[in-house]
């Protein structure tokens, strides 16, 4: 048993490697360095500016100046410390959904994994989410719960639930049929043991992959949902909130939509390069 | 092409009658009673309750449900709950300006992936195939509310050579009517252009290498025709597919797109019917969006067997 187990429990120091070598390109790096530098101003948001993000002066639409970096918003608010404050917003509420999203669409896919017809059922329940445009998502959670924080939050873990799901399924249905499974299969081991110590450590590739999608996704998402107003209540601020803010000065004060658009861009194409740069290194 | 839609037309009605079911249920989940909301403080129990039986609240759940699926088969969805006005012509009202929207981005999205994708096949090995396999990336990393935004500044704001935001009629100065079109319907077609390019590219790659291009090469017949010709053709059905599932994303796309560009259409009712707990209003949105979604899937699935003569009507 012990003998048979052995290939699967190498696999990841070599998978690791892998990932490595795959972010260590210079596609991987530029993500990373662009991930890492909006993280870092949001985490050191406290230390970065002494300001509240939600006090208003008496200064509304200012250009950048010493007092505020970035200038200050319509209400007199300093854009910079509200950019700072809704990296923070957003990670949180992405860095939270995501995993959790994840966590359910891989468990519904090993559940449905051991029977056709719960297999077929899990699928169809994937297709119809991923069919229908996020937008009736997004509308069905708000109408009932009213827009703000929790609405944002359940919103991203859903429309993860299927991408991860599905992925996780193609997975397990290839290693499946591999000789490995077909010999631990026949040398006695469980089916539970069999999806669970040998064909799952092997179908987390393309997962770790999906994860990174699934972070601009979730910054997608969060955006969207501030622009149609069913997102993160005002004063808090998000980075979709204030770029959505920003829109009506975009002829009038063009430095407003900055600051905000830059951080969003930043965060997803990063968060895209590191997923492109995975994929080729688990490729290799 | 009648015994094809014979048995389609069953299945897209039962979706629609599952989502309709599903629709009003989770509506059903909103905590409080939007009879009391509406009543204001003050009110008695009794006018709160005249309130509910004048909206129908009373009925049992299933005969609130049937009542909703007879308002929706005669078109008389009655009075919304908060915004005021008949639910029917506050849709009405949007929906022409986002139809709009969406037909015009629909027609670019085929205008800009057709090119694109040849090119893509084509040029593989060259720079412009590397820039097209950039740009397609691009379009689809960065979410549309950051593309719109890059756009007005860039051609509105900086180079000052199309209005940031607004709508004109079309009947009544096309001219006008189309610089406001042209920007918003670009941003919504940006990214669905991106995915169709890359599933033709696809299509015709795939198509270049099988057997007859092969012969059609030999027999001295031109790249240009042979890419136009045969295997552009043969990428199609597929690319219909892929198009028909981009038309819901499209029409989803638009409500967001609507609120960069101040386009008057369903964006607005959106926000409000959700913001108001407006529950008729956003459960008549909702089944909207599903109709559109399940009726464009039927036309693509005619329009895909007529495109591929493999496939039969019967």
């Amino acid at each position: 048993m012990t003998a048979l187990a052995a290939p699967a429990r190498a696999l990841p120091a070599r998978a690791r490697n892998r990932y490595l070598a795959g972010l260590l390109t210079g596609r991987g790096l530029t993500g990373l360095a662009l991930v890492g530098t909006v993280a870092l101003a949001g985490l050191l948001a406290p230390l970065l500016t002494g300001q509240d993000p939600d006090a208003q002066g008496p200064l509304a639409l200012a250009g950048p100046s010493a007092a505020h970096p970035f200038g200050t918003d319509d209400l007199g608010r300093d854009l910079f410390s509200r950019v700072l404050h809704g990296i923070t917003t957003d990670l949180a509420l992405i860095l939270s959904a995501v995993p959790v999203g994840a966590l359910a669409g891989c468990s519904l896919a090993l559940l449905a994994a051991g029977h056709r017809w719960a297999d077929t059922a899990v699928q169809r329940v994937f297709d119809l989410v991923l069919a229908f445009p996020g937008l009736i998502l997004a509308l069905a959670v708000t109408a009932v719960l009213g827009p703000g924080r929790w609405p944002v939050f359940i919103v991203i873990a859903l429309a993860e639930i299927p991408l991860f799901g599905r992925q996780l399924r193609s997975g397990i249905l290839v290693q499946r049929e591999r000789e490995y499974a077909l010999a631990a299969r026949v040398g006695g081991a469980s089916q539970r043991r069999v999806l669970l110590r040998h064909v799952l450590p092997n179908a987390v590739d393309p997962l770790i992959v999906q994860a990174a999608v699934a972070l601009s996704v979730g910054v997608f998402i969060e955006g969207a949902m501030s622009f149609l107003g069913l997102g993160v209540r005002p004063p808090e601020p998000t980075l979709g909130s204030i770029l959505s803010q920003s829109v009506g000065y975009l002829a009038t004060r063009p430095t407003f939509a900055a600051a905000p658009l830059a951080a969003t861009t930043a965060l997803v194409l990063g968060f895209t390069l590191i997923a492109e740069a995975l994929n080729r290194g688990i490729r290799r | 092409m009648r015994t094809f839609l014979l048995k389609r037309l069953p299945s897209a009605l039962l979706v629609l009658l599952l989502a309709s079911f599903l629709v009003f249920l989770i509506l059903r989940l909103i905590p409080g009673d939007p009879a009391t909301s509406l009543a204001g403080p003050d009110a008695g129990p009794a006018a709160v309750s005249a309130i509910r039986a004048q909206l129908g609240l009373d009925r049992p759940l299933f005969g609130q449900y049937l009542h909703w699926l007879g308002q929706l088969l005669t078109g008389d969805l009655g009075p919304s709950y908060a915004i005021g006005g008949q639910v029917a012509d506050l849709i009405t009202d949007g929906l022409g300006a986002t139809a709009q929207l969406t037909a015009a981005a629909l027609l670019l999205v085929v205008l800009i992936a057709l090119p694109l994708g040849v090119l893509g096949a084509t040029a593989r090995r060259r720079p412009v195939g590397a820039a097209v396999r950039a740009f397609t990336t691009a379009v689809l990393a960065v979410p549309p509310f950051v593309t719109g935004v890059l756009l007005v500044l860039l051609f509105a704001v900086t180079l000052g050579l199309l209005p940031a935001g607004g709508h004109e009629s079309l009947l009544d100065a096309p001219d006008l009517a189309l610089q406001y079109l042209l920007l918003p319907a670009v941003c919504l077609a940006l990214p669905s252009a991106a995915v169709l390019a890359r599933y033709l590219t696809d299509g015709i790659e795939r198509a270049l290498a099988e057997d007859y291009v092969r012969t059609a090469t030999a027999v001295g017949v031109s790249r240009r025709r042979i890419v136009w010709r045969h295997a552009l053709p043969n990428a199609l059905p597929s690319a219909v597919t892929v198009l028909g599932l981009q038309i819901g994303h499209l029409v989803a796309g638009a409500v967001l797109v609507e609120r960069i560009f101040a386009w008057p259409g369903l964006g607005q009712l959106v926000e409000q019917g959700v913001l108001r707990r407006d529950y008729p209003v956003v459960q008549d949105l909702l089944l909207l969006i599903v109709a559109v979604y399940v009726t464009v899937q039927l036309l693509t699935d005619l329009v895909y067997a007529w495109l591929d003569p493999r496939i039969r009507w019967e």
